[in-house]
C-alpha cells in the first residue's frame, strides 16, 4: 500500500475547496433538508411528548392539589405508593388480568386462527368477520353491554348458565358485585373482545409459513401435533412474541372496560381496580397530579421490565443479534 | 393538472379537509349571549329551572339566563379540570354532595367557588334553611354552596303484598321489628324468591343511611375522620347481618330496568326512599301506582329518629362569574322563592331546605302513586330530624374505604358468622379510617 503525503500546510486547502456563495447556499440547504423534513415530528413530539414526559417526571416529586397548589416532597410520592395497599391491589388485579390474557387469550386466538385456516371449514371469511367484529366496538360500549348481560336474576348470562346447569348455577349470582366474580367477568368480556383481534395476526402469520415444510414433515412421518410444534410454532414465533408483548402492554393499560362494567368505579373491595384506574382516580378524581405522575412512571417502568423479560424469554434478542 | 399525484383518495381527503376547515372558519363559535350560565346535572332540576327562568328574566330586564343540563362527570371532573386550567366555566353550578368536597382541596385561594359565608349570614339564610344541610358544603369554616335539599329517608314498600301477608306497618317501629317481619316475608329458596329490602352487600350507599341515622358520619365538624367510632361500629354490626349470612333479608340486583323488574315481580318488598328517589320510582316503575306506600324509617331504638339522609346537591357561584351579585340574586330566586319551591316540589318530590314552604298545600296533596299518602307532608314531618353530616376534600376516599370495610365484614360474616364479629368490625373500620388519615396527613393544606 502506498501513501501520498501532501506538503505541510496544504492539506486543508485541498480538502476545503473554495465555494461560491450559491454553492455554499446549496450545500447548506442539503444539510438542512433532513432536519426540515423531520422537524414537524420533532416539534410535535417535543410539545406533546417530550415536554409532558419531563414535566410528569418533575411533577412526580411534588404533592399537588391540582396544578396550582404544589409542594416539593422528593420521593415522598413513590414511598407512599409502594406502601399503599390499594396500589398493591391494583398491581395484583392488573397482573392477574395480564396472566389470564396471556394464558387464555393467546391460545384461543391461535386455536381459532388454526381452525379458520382449515380447508374443511365452510364460510371461513364469515367466521373471521364474526370473530373480529367485537373489536370494532369501543370498550365503553362493550363495558355497558356486558354490564347488562351480567345482571343477576334477569341477565342473559345467568339465565343461560342457570338453564344449562339445570338450576345448579344460581340466578342471582352477582358477577359484578361479588369481589370473587369481578375479575372472571372482566376476563370473559376481554376474551370476547380481543380473541378475534389477535386471531387476525395469527391468521396472517400462518399464511406465511412455508407449505413445503409441512410436506417435508408429512413425508418424515410427523403427525399434526409434531407439525404444529416443529413447523408452525417456529414459523410464527415473531408474531407470537409480538402478540404476547402487545397483549401484555395492553393488559397493563386496562381501564375503560372495568371502569364501565363496574359503573365508573373499581368495583366491590376494589376487585376491578387496575393500575391505570388507580392513576386516574388519584390524578383526576382526587386531584393529586403529582402522585398520579409517580404512578404513571412506575407503570411505565414496570411495563418496560415485563416486556424485556418476555422478549428475553422468547429469544427475541437472539434474533436481533444474529 | 392532469391527475392528482397522490391518488384520488388523498385528493378526496384534502378536499374534505378544506371544505370542513372553511366551514368551521366561516361559522365561529357564537359569542356568549346570556348574562348568566348555569349547569345542573339532574334532569328534574333542569326542567324545573327552565320553567322558572322566564319569570326571573322578566323581573330583571336585560338579563338572559342559560340553564344547561350537563352530565354528572361534567360537573365534577371536567369542571375541576376547568378550574385548574383557568378555562371558561359557568357562573353557577349545581354539584352533587359526594363530589362537593373534592372542590375544596388545596389552598383557599385556589378554590374555584366563591365564599358565600358572608352573604348567607347577612341574610340569615342559615336560619331560614335547615342549618344541617350547609355542613357538606363547608371547608375550613367557610360556606361555598347553598343547599338544594334535605333528603330525609323513608321506606317505600309494596303495600299490596304487605296487606296480603297481613303485615301492619304501624307495628314496625324499630329495626328489630322490621327484621322480625322481614324474616317472615323473605323467601330465599324454592318457589318465588323475594327479599324484604333492597340493600347492597358491597356498596356503602345504603350503609351510609344506617350510619347517619345513628348520628355517625365520615368526618366531624373539625374535619377529622370518625367512621371508625362506636356509631360506625354499631351501624356495621347492624347492617351486615341484614345482607349476609343465612338469615339475611336484604339483597340488591342493580338499578334501572333491573330494579323496575325486581319491584314489579315482588322480588324486593321495601326500598330505602329518600325524597328524590320517590320521583324515580314514579317514573321508572309506573305499574306500581297505588301499590306502593311510604313508612318512616324504623328507629334504632324505640323513640329514636325515624329518618336518615341520602344524597344532596349544592349550588355554587364560580369565582370566574363576572356578575356575582346577579348570580346570587338568581341563586336565591331558585332556592328561596317560596311559591316556586312549592310548585317545583310537584315535579321533583324533593323537599327544599326552606322550612316556611313545608306547610304549603302542594306538600299535603295526596299522591295517587303512593296509595293516596300526602307525600310531601310525610317527608316534611321528618325533615327536622335529618342528621348532620360534614364534608371534607377527602370524603370520596373515605366513602371508598368504608365500602372496602363493608365487603371485608360481609365476607367474614358469611364465612364465620357472629363469632368474634365485633372486634373484626372494629379492626376493619380502624384500618380503613387510618388509611384516610394517612392520606390526609400528606396534604399540607388541611
Amino acid at each position: 500500500m502506498t501513501t501520498t503525503t501532501l506538503p505541510k500546510g496544504t492539506q486543508n486547502k485541498v480538502h476545503t475547496p473554495v465555494l461560491s456563495r450559491g454553492e455554499r447556499w446549496t450545500r447548506f440547504q442539503q444539510k438542512l433538508a433532513p432536519y426540515l423534513f423531520v422537524s414537524p415530528f420533532l416539534i410535535l413530539f417535543s410539545v406533546f411528548g417530550l415536554y409532558p414526559i419531563i414535566k410528569s417526571l418533575i411533577l412526580s416529586t411534588y404533592y399537588t392539589d391540582g396544578p396550582k397548589d404544589m409542594v416539593f416532597i422528593g420521593l415522598g410520592n413513590f414511598r407512599f405508593l409502594f406502601a399503599d395497599p390499594d396500589f398493591h391491589k391494583a398491581v395484583k388485579n392488573t397482573a392477574t388480568f395480564a396472566l389470564w390474557s396471556v394464558f387464555l387469550q393467546l391460545p384461543l386466538s391461535l386455536g381459532l386462527a388454526l381452525l379458520l385456516t382449515q380447508p374443511w371449514v365452510r364460510g371461513r371469511a364469515l367466521w373471521r368477520l364474526a370473530f373480529f367484529s367485537p373489536n370494532l366496538l369501543g370498550q365503553v360500549f362493550v363495558g355497558v353491554l356486558f354490564w347488562v348481560l351480567f345482571t343477576p336474576q334477569y341477565g342473559l348470562i345467568n339465565q343461560a348458565l342457570h338453564w344449562a346447569t339445570n338450576g345448579r348455577f344460581a340466578l342471582d349470582t352477582k358477577w359484578l358485585s361479588d369481589p370473587a366474580m369481578v375479575m372472571p367477568a372482566i376476563v370473559i368480556t376481554s376474551l370476547w373482545m380481543y380473541v378475534g383481534f389477535n386471531m387476525i395476526y395469527f391468521l396472517a402469520a400462518l399464511q406465511s409459513v412455508d407449505k413445503d415444510l409441512y410436506e417435508a414433515a408429512t413425508v418424515d412421518g410427523a403427525n399434526s401435533w409434531h407439525q404444529f410444534k416443529a413447523v408452525t410454532v417456529p414459523g410464527i414465533k415473531p408474531v407470537i412474541t409480538f402478540v404476547l408483548v402487545t397483549s401484555t402492554i395492553g393488559s397493563f393499560q386496562l381501564f375503560e372496560l372495568p371502569y364501565n362494567m363496574l359503573n365508573s368505579s373499581a368495583g366491590p373491595n376494589n376487585a376491578g381496580l387496575t393500575v391505570v384506574m388507580y392513576l386516574y382516580n388519584n390524578g383526576f378524581v382526587t386531584g393529586d397530579l403529582g402522585y398520579a405522575s409517580a404512578v404513571g412512571w412506575t407503570l411505565a417502568l414496570g411495563v418496560l421490565v415485563v416486556s424485556l423479560i418476555q422478549m428475553r424469554l422468547t429469544g427475541s434478542f437472539k434474533g436481533a443479534n444474529e | 393538472m392532469r391527475s392528482f399525484p397522490f391518488g384520488l383518495a388523498a385528493l378526496c381527503l384534502l378536499l374534505l379537509s378544506l371544505i370542513t376547515g372553511a366551514y368551521i372558519a366561516a361559522h365561529p363559535t357564537p359569542k356568549k349571549t346570556s348574562t348568566l350560565t348555569m349547569w345542573t346535572f339532574a334532569k328534574p332540576h333542569y326542567e324545573a329551572y327552565s320553567k322558572a327562568v322566564p319569570a326571573f328574566e322578566k323581573a330583571n330586564p336585560g338579563v338572559k339566563v342559560d340553564v344547561q343540563l350537563v352530565s354528572y362527570n361534567a360537573t365534577t371532573q371536567r369542571l375541576r379540570a376547568a378550574f385548574w386550567a383557568d378555562l371558561d366555566v359557568p357562573d353557577l353550578v349545581e354539584v352533587e354532595i359526594s363530589a362537593a368536597g373534592s372542590f375544596f382541596r388545596g389552598s383557599e385561594k385556589n378554590i374555584g367557588f366563591l365564599d358565600l359565608t358572608d352573604r348567607i349570614q347577612a341574610e340569615n339564610l342559615d336560619k331560614r334553611m335547615v342549618a344541617a344541610r350547609f355542613g357538606p358544603y363547608m371547608s375550613r369554616g367557610r360556606i361555598y354552596g347553598l343547599p338544594h335539599d334535605v333528603h330525609p329517608v323513608q321506606l317505600a314498600y309494596r303495600r299490596d303484598i304487605f296487606e296480603k301477608e297481613g303485615v301492619d306497618v304501624k307495628q314496625i317501629e324499630t329495626w328489630d321489628d322490621f327484621v322480625r317481619v322481614g324474616q317472615q316475608l323473605t323467601k330465599r329458596q324454592g318457589g318465588q324468591t323475594r327479599y324484604m329490602i333492597e340493600l347492597s352487600d358491597t356498596s356503602r350507599d345504603n350503609l351510609e343511611v344506617f350510619l347517619f341515622q345513628r348520628g355517625g358520619g365520615y368526618f366531624d365538624a373539625q374535619g377529622d375522620v370518625i367512621f371508625d367510632n362506636q356509631a360506625a361500629v354499631q351501624a356495621m354490626m347492624q347492617y351486615v347481618p341484614l345482607v349476609a349470612g343465612p338469615d339475611r333479608i336484604g339483597n340488591n340486583l342493580g338499578g334501572g330496568q333491573i330494579l323496575t323488574r325486581a319491584v314489579e315481580d315482588g322480588y324486593l318488598l321495601c326500598l330505602l326512599a329518600p325524597d328524590w328517589r320517590t320521583k324515580s320510582f314514579e317514573n321508572d316503575i309506573p305499574k306500581m301506582k297505588g301499590k306502593m306506600a311510604l313508612m318512616p324509617l324504623p328507629a334504632i331504638e324505640r323513640g329514636g329518629p325515624r329518618t336518615s339522609t341520602w344524597g344532596g346537591t349544592m349550588l355554587g357561584i364560580t369565582k370566574k362569574c363576572q356578575n356575582p351579585d346577579l348570580a346570587w340574586k338568581f341563586a336565591k330566586f331558585l332556592y328561596l322563592n317560596e311559591q316556586d319551591l312549592a310548585e317545583r316540589f310537584s315535579g321533583t318530590n324533593i323537599i327544599p331546605p326552606v322550612r316556611a314552604v313545608w306547610d304549603s298545600p302542594a306538600f299535603t296533596r295526596p299522591s295517587p302513586y303512593w296509595s293516596g299518602q300526602p307525600l310531601g307532608k310525610t317527608y316534611a314531618d321528618l325533615a327536622p330530624q335529618v342528621p348532620l353530616q360534614y364534608g371534607s376534600p377527602f370524603v370520596q376516599i373515605a366513602k371508598d374505604k368504608l365500602g372496602q370495610a363493608l365487603v371485608a365484614c360481609v365476607q367474614r360474616y358469611n364465612t364465620q358468622g357472629k363469632e368474634g364479629f365485633e372486634p373484626f368490625v372494629q379492626e376493619q373500620l380502624k384500618r380503613s379510617a387510618d388509611q384516610v388519615r394517612k392520606m390526609m396527613a400528606r396534604s399540607p393544606y388541611q
